[in-house]
């Protein structure tokens, strides 16, 4: 298809984007604490060793990933929210077993050497453990790397360490281009960067 | 005590895919059609967002209140009992899944039609796959074309013909029936990943070619083309680009002023007297009881619904259920082997494929060399094969929780180190296998699962099937040769274990001249309520090895057409 036809027809479409689809609030309102300030350490401490802090960037808790967790909790996940924290105390209640204190005065050997464990289903007494591990490790991946809106992927650091450019209204070729690096566009679909909608402008 | 409502000439049940294009031309024909849909509006630019948590995560487009009370129970043995699925595979919204869907707009092989009869000619008897319950349709290809070329234009779809009036153009699928003239659109722009597999498909001496899609490639009929955003997967199209029924036939039936949408009605019953014709439907919107009294009902919901709403409207004329003396309704149900049944393959590429952005599997490069009949069979010991697609649009939490190929742990710094370096460098690919009804697989009411109106859900009995496991094994091995061609350096292949609850389901109320083996007949209406139309894949008798939205509509229209025309008859 000749690329004339195909850009001219970008451009009608990003003109056609309802503005209503553009002007929402960057981020909803705060919601009610699922989470304890001690739960909160706890899961911090859980997700930053599943998103660690390294040379590729910054851990979960740094994203704000416990954040987009605790929220969830407390409004779409409730339902969910009594054995998620039967999850956190078993998870403690583990590392009081095996080395004798809480997970968060572990080291990061141990607290690794902990969640091995409940991973791979040896974890005695928990039997639930890999299911919780499972769980907590998919919302870490959902608050880490899910629209920032959610509370989670603090400056789109999830998204900058897979290289996802970032949602845009509408796109061309040269974004679905192979071997080059498309500049990141950091903006949530909601419009919270505060620098503009997502659409109308592109990132390179 | 319900509440009577003005007569009208047809009552559709559902306004989704089918329901909502049959509409159009019973509205244009002058008939008082009432369309009554259980889902509500949506507004595309508050309801559909490029937002992988809304869409995908927490599927808040397709998860209304209906199909959620509803969904059915599924087993795989009469032995065993059914266990309610954790989601309906189907919502209910004006214009229904055709919102949400991949929008892929195929026309059905003319084998598909005549599968078994072209079998036994080619392969004989014993090649037909054992337990099946293979019949030939009533309506050929060739019947059916006029009607895929009515929608095709309709609705809007893009794509490049294969095979106009069987003048052969390598552009386009080689392997399709002929078809009367050119798409209405070309198809959705390439990008440089589909040039790629586009390449390595022809170094195979293969004939790849772009997907035919419901989605604009251009403006066409007001609606803008697509944006290529990359959220089309599970979402609604905000600019309007993907040609829904709710912005195509739907609207433009209102526009006759003969048709009337009542959202947000959730059809109960359908009543018949005892003569055996059907009077109308009762349905419960807002919390009060209507009946909606009808010369004739089209049934246009979901194959389970579709199933469960005749199995569950008893009357002196149908004890056991409306159209159902035969007992036939729930028979020759199936389910489509795609990827929701095991049957993906995924790659990963030493380089960055960039397929972030894009329109699912309609911006997507086919290859049909190993689908329905289009190779030899002989001593392979199956029938069929499947259609094999690349697609573009990736999601970042999906594309982070991918498959680490034996090479990295799935957490901490080794891990994300691994998905620093892949995330954007592997792609799946979507397999469509032809698909068969069994005796060992059908659907009927659960004798314990409710809805909160005391109504039993559907349940799905699913047996095992040998010819669809080899057809798909087979497929993906040349799946695995394609992305190999490619350059990948690592493949995956699913372990084919047959559909679940999916969103490609056929059968129930098949379509045959036959009334012992079939619901409804060559014309989509009842052998037993003659005022009784079925609208949908429940009338399927194979899937082929595609996407069966487009033949749903081609049937609808021709069922709707031939209702207009043979009005005093049927009525």
């Amino acid at each position: 298809m000749p690329d004339d036809i195909s850009r001219r027809a970008v451009i009608v479409s990003a003109a056609l984007v309802p503005v209503a689809a553009l002007a929402q609030q960057p981020t909803p309102a705060s919601t009610p604490s699922a989470l304890s300030d001690p739960q909160l350490r706890l899961l911090a401490a859980i997700v930053d060793r599943i998103i660690p802090k390294d040379d590729l960037g910054p851990s979960a808790s740094e994203c704000d990933v416990p954040v987009y967790i605790n929220r969830a909790l407390a409004d779409y996940l409730a339902g969910e929210k009594p054995a998620f924290i039967e999850g956190l105390e078993a998870t403690d209640a583990l590392a009081h077993r095996t080395h004798n204190v809480a997970f968060i005065d572990l080291s990061p050997e141990q607290r690794d050497a902990v969640l091995t464990s409940m991973d791979n289903g040896t974890a005695d007494g928990f039997p639930n453990a890999r299911g919780f591990f499972n769980r907590a490790r998919r919302l870490a991946m959902e608050g880490m790397f899910g629209d920032p809106y959610y509370g989670g992927n603090k400056n789109f650091a999830g998204w900058d360490l897979i290289k996802y450019p970032g949602p845009r209204m509408a796109t061309t070729a040269a974004d679905q281009r192979m071997g080059v690096d498309i500049s990141p566009y950091h903006h949530s679909a909601y419009g919270s960067s505060g620098n503009g909608a997502p659409g109308g402008e592109h990132g390179h | 005590m319900a509440i009577n409502l003005k007569p009208v000439d047809v009552a559709v049940v559902g306004l989704g895919a089918a329901g909502g294009v049959a509409v159009l031309p019973l509205a244009r024909a002058g008939l008082k059609v009432a369309g009554i849909e259980a889902g509500t509006w949506m507004d595309p630019s508050k309801d559909f967002k490029p937002d992988e948590i809304h869409n995908n995560v927490r599927s808040l487009v397709t998860t209304v209140p209906k199909a959620k009370n509803e969904i059915p129970t599924f087993r795989t043995s009469p032995d065993a009992k059914a266990r309610q699925a954790a989601a309906h595979p189907m919502m209910n919204a004006v214009g229904g899944t055709s919102i949400h869907y991949h929008a892929q707009s195929w026309r059905l092989k003319p084998w598909d039609f005549k599968t078994r009869s072209e079998t036994i000619k080619r392969y004989g008897v014993n090649l037909l796959p054992k337990g099946s319950t293979l019949e030939d349709w009533p309506v050929s290809y060739d019947e059916l074309e006029q009607y895929y070329d009515i929608v095709e234009h309709e609705v809007g779809v893009s794509g490049k013909a294969g095979n106009i009036q069987g003048k052969i153009d390598p552009a386009g699928n080689v392997y399709e029936g002929p078809r009367s003239r050119e798409y209405p659109m070309p198809p959705l722009r390439t990008c440089d990943f589909l040039d790629h597999m586009h390449k390595a498909a022809q170094s195979l001496g293969w004939k790849p070619f772009h997907a035919p899609s419901a989605i604009n490639s251009q403006p066409y009929h007001g609606r803008p083309a697509c944006a290529y955003h990359g959220y089309c997967d599970r979402g609604g199209c905000q600019v309007r680009a993907k040609n829904s029924t709710c912005f195509t036939t739907i609207p433009e039936a209102q526009k006759t002023k003969n048709l009337t949408v009542f959202d947000g009605a959730q059809v109960t019953r359908i009543v018949a007297d005892n003569n055996g014709k059907v009077t109308g439907v009762s349905y419960i919107r807002d919390g009060k009881e209507y009946f909606q009294p009808a010369k004739v009902v089209l049934v246009s919901s979901y194959t389970y619904e579709n199933t469960r709403l005749l199995l569950l409207s008893k009357s002196k004329a149908y004890p056991n259920g409306l159209s159902n003396n035969h007992g036939q309704v729930g028979k020759h149900y199936f389910g489509h082997w795609d990827a929701q049944a095991g049957v993906g393959v995924t790659a990963l590429f030493p380089f960055d494929v960039n397929t972030w952005y894009g329109a699912m599997l309609s911006q997507g490069v086919v290859v049909d060399e190993w689908a329905d009949d289009t190779f030899d069979h002989s001593g392979l010991g199956f029938i069929g094969g499947a259609s094999m697609s690349t697609y573009m649009e990736k999601h970042p939490i999906a594309a982070a929780s991918m498959a680490t190929f034996g090479r990295a742990p799935a957490w901490g710094s080794a891990w994300k180190k691994f998905v620093h370096e892949n995330a954007g460098r592997f792609t799946g690919a979507y397999l469509q296998t032809n698909s068969f009804p069994y005796e060992n697989t059908y659907l009927d009411l659960d004798p314990e699962v409710k809805d909160p109106l005391g109504d039993p859900v559907c349940r799905v009995t699913s047996g095992p099937k040998e010819n669809e496991t080899r057809a798909a094994t087979y497929a993906q091995n040349k799946m695995e040769e394609w992305f190999r061609a490619a350059g990948a350096i690592e493949v995956i292949k699913g372990q084919p274990f047959g559909p679940a609850l999916s969103t490609h389901t056929y059968g129930g109320t098949r379509m045959g001249d036959n009334p012992e083996t079939n619901v409804v007949d060559r014309w989509g209406f009842s052998h037993e309520a003659p005022n009784l139309g079925m609208l949908g894949g429940s009338v399927f008798g194979t899937s082929g090895a595609r996407n069966p939205t487009l033949t749903m509509q081609a049937l609808a229209w021709r069922t709707a057409d031939h209702l207009a025309k043979n009005w005093k008859t049927i009525a």
